[in-house]
């Protein structure tokens, strides 16, 4: 009788640090099995941005010396007449925030940030937002700009 | 090593089975062995995940699962040791969880079709989040319950995953919005209003829920998620600034206006004024953290009925009693991988939705466990949220599985996707 507790007693002791030698055994486990997954998937990782690439081209403004400027780039761009814009124009036709473009499900996207004298796509009023394909003519103020990808 | 996962599975099975038989040696389990087929469907259904994520060479993923089904393990012994009358159900509601994982990693590409109707994410959220001021039911001091004839729901649990997959799909698209540079106020550079009308929106009803349901801990999740989006998404620390500011107003004026945040704040300053009444809790918490000491009394050998509710929020402190410092830094450290996991899964993806995504699925589990972990060992004052797949729950259950799924599904997108 007294043994079959002392093994019940034993028993229990060993499921006990069994329990807590699991818990951290997995973990452990766990860290090994991704350090060597992890440091293998690193040399393949890269990203390619060079898909995303924009580029927006004065065909037409007042002062000549302007015009076929290039601007590339990727993600988002803003116009207007302040200098924290990427594109700054000064024009009084501007605002100070005029329009951005962005980057939305891989397509560009115009925006205009309600301005007074308007963005016009194609000659038409830009109304909110629109997308943006290769070729369209933005204007902005007296500036005209070619969009291209 | 990719090929040697379901090893692992091994582990949390292994912690089943010992913690049952210590069980039935202590007699705590004496007389049903209705679990058993339950038990055994568990583990069926877990191993064959496994396998089935295993061949299918997610990249990241197949870490994923062992980490919860290890979660979900721990969870399911120590209920089946604190409340054996909810070991059947905690098991049944693992099960659930486990389907719905699967069916969201199956059909993640159906699912992302409604990423792009942002508002109605967006206004689900709010009419999740509300319902319980209508017809919600006060269950341990908060009001954020709702029940339907036998059957209970959170309803702010399900709205997390909506946050989640709002914020994300808003962020995403007006990110360049919110970084444009514009209004300067002092030193924070605040967008136009209609911007950040949304952000606020949601400030404001986790202050609403904190006020009215005393649900803080919800309130903080919220709250923090939003901020944290927020944040990576835009990379602007003038919205953590403006959500400090926000949440200190918040906080002042509630605890001027509400006895209850009064009596909270006065509980966490100092718990010993009152140990036996309204500290009670808290107090009987740390005491089991300290009889836990550094190897814990064992499992099934401590004394952690004093606390109240401990098969569910306090179930932190159950597990630092038998399992110790040793144990419960494990678990910690456990959940700091399955964050980092997430993380990776999140600068893994290509395109800004899924970043976002992935990175507020994992904020939200390390949130969670963040606040509720704080909670108890009374370094935040005591929140009333569940431990992310530990605690019993069958909303919070299946609702962190949804969000599980989210993290493998977007894994494997962009891994054969390319």
């Amino acid at each position: 009788m007294l043994t079959t507790a002392f093994f019940v007693k034993l028993l229990s002791v060993v499921l006990q640090y069994g329990i807590l030698f699991l818990l951290l055994y997995f973990v452990y486990l766990l860290l090994k099995f991704m350090r060597q997954d992890i440091s293998g998937m690193d040399n393949t990782v890269h990203r390619d941005t060079s898909l995303k690439e924009a580029v927006i081209t004065i065909a037409e403004a007042e002062d000549k010396s302007m015009e076929g400027r290039r601007f590339a780039f990727t993600d988002a761009l803003s116009i207007g007449r302040g200098d924290e814009n990427d594109i700054t124009l000064n024009d009084t036709y501007v605002s100070h925030h005029h329009a951005v473009i962005t980057l939305v499900n891989n397509l560009y996207v115009i925006e205009d940030l309600h301005s007074v004298n308007h963005t016009y796509v194609n000659g038409q009023i830009l109304e909110g937002s629109a997308y943006l394909q290769t070729g369209d003519l933005i204007r902005i103020g007296l500036v005209t700009f070619r969009f291209e990808r | 090593m990719r090929n040697k996962s379901w090893l692992l599975m091994f582990f949390p099975m292994g912690i089943l089975f010992l913690g049952i038989g210590t069980l039935i040696l202590k007699k705590n389990l004496i007389g049903n062995s209705e679990f058993l087929p339950w038990v055994a469907a568990v583990v069926v259904s877990a191993f064959c995940l496994q396998v089935f994520l295993q061949r299918k060479r997610n990249l990241l993923a197949i870490w994923i699962f062992p980490l919860v089904i290890y979660f979900s393990s721990i969870g399911l012994v120590m209920i089946a040791r604190l409340k054996p009358e909810l070991f059947i159900p905690q098991l049944r509601w693992l099960l659930i969880g486990m389907a719905v994982f699967l069916l969201v990693v199956k059909y993640a590409d159906r699912l992302q079709e409604f990423l792009s109707y942002q508002y109605i994410l967006g206004l689900c959220c709010l009419i999740l989040l509300c319902s319980p001021f209508l017809f919600g039911t006060e269950i341990g001091g908060s009001r954020n319950w709702i029940v339907f004839g036998p059957f209970q729901m959170q309803p702010s649990e399900f709205g997390k995953i909506f946050i989640v997959l709002f914020l994300a799909a808003y962020l995403s698209e007006h990110k360049n919005v919110l970084t444009l540079p514009s209004k300067r106020f002092v030193f924070l550079y605040l967008p136009p209003l209609r911007f950040i009308a949304p952000l606020l929106c949601i400030w404001g009803i986790a202050i609403l829920m904190f006020v009215l349901q005393k649900d803080l801990g919800s309130a903080l999740l919220f709250f923090g998620i939003a901020v944290f989006m927020t944040y990576m998404a835009t990379g602007s620390r003038s919205y953590v600034f403006l959500a400090l500011a926000f949440f200190i107003i918040g906080a002042v004026v509630s605890y001027f206006l509400f006895g209850h945040v009064r009596v909270r704040f006065a509980v966490w300053l100092n718990p010993w004024a009152d140990p036996n009444g309204q500290a009670y809790q808290v107090v009987q918490s740390l005491f089991a953290f300290g009889t836990g000491g550094i190897w814990g009394t064992g499992f099934a050998h401590g004394h952690p009925f004093f606390i109240p509710e401990v098969h569910t929020d306090f179930i932190f402190s159950a597990i630092a009693e038998e399992f110790g410092l040793v144990g419960s830094m494990t678990i910690i450290l456990a959940y700091f991988i399955f964050f980092y996991l997430g993380i990776r899964i999140a600068m893994n993806c290509k395109r800004d939705i899924h970043i976002l995504l992935a990175a507020g699925c994992a904020t939200i589990f390390f949130l969670q466990s963040f606040i509720i972990i704080a909670g108890v060992t009374k370094f935040l004052p005591m929140t009333g949220i569940t431990l992310p797949f530990i605690s019993y729950g069958g909303s919070s259950m299946v609702s962190s599985f949804i969000l599980a799924g989210f993290l493998v599904a977007l894994s494997k997108k962009e891994n054969t996707g390319g």
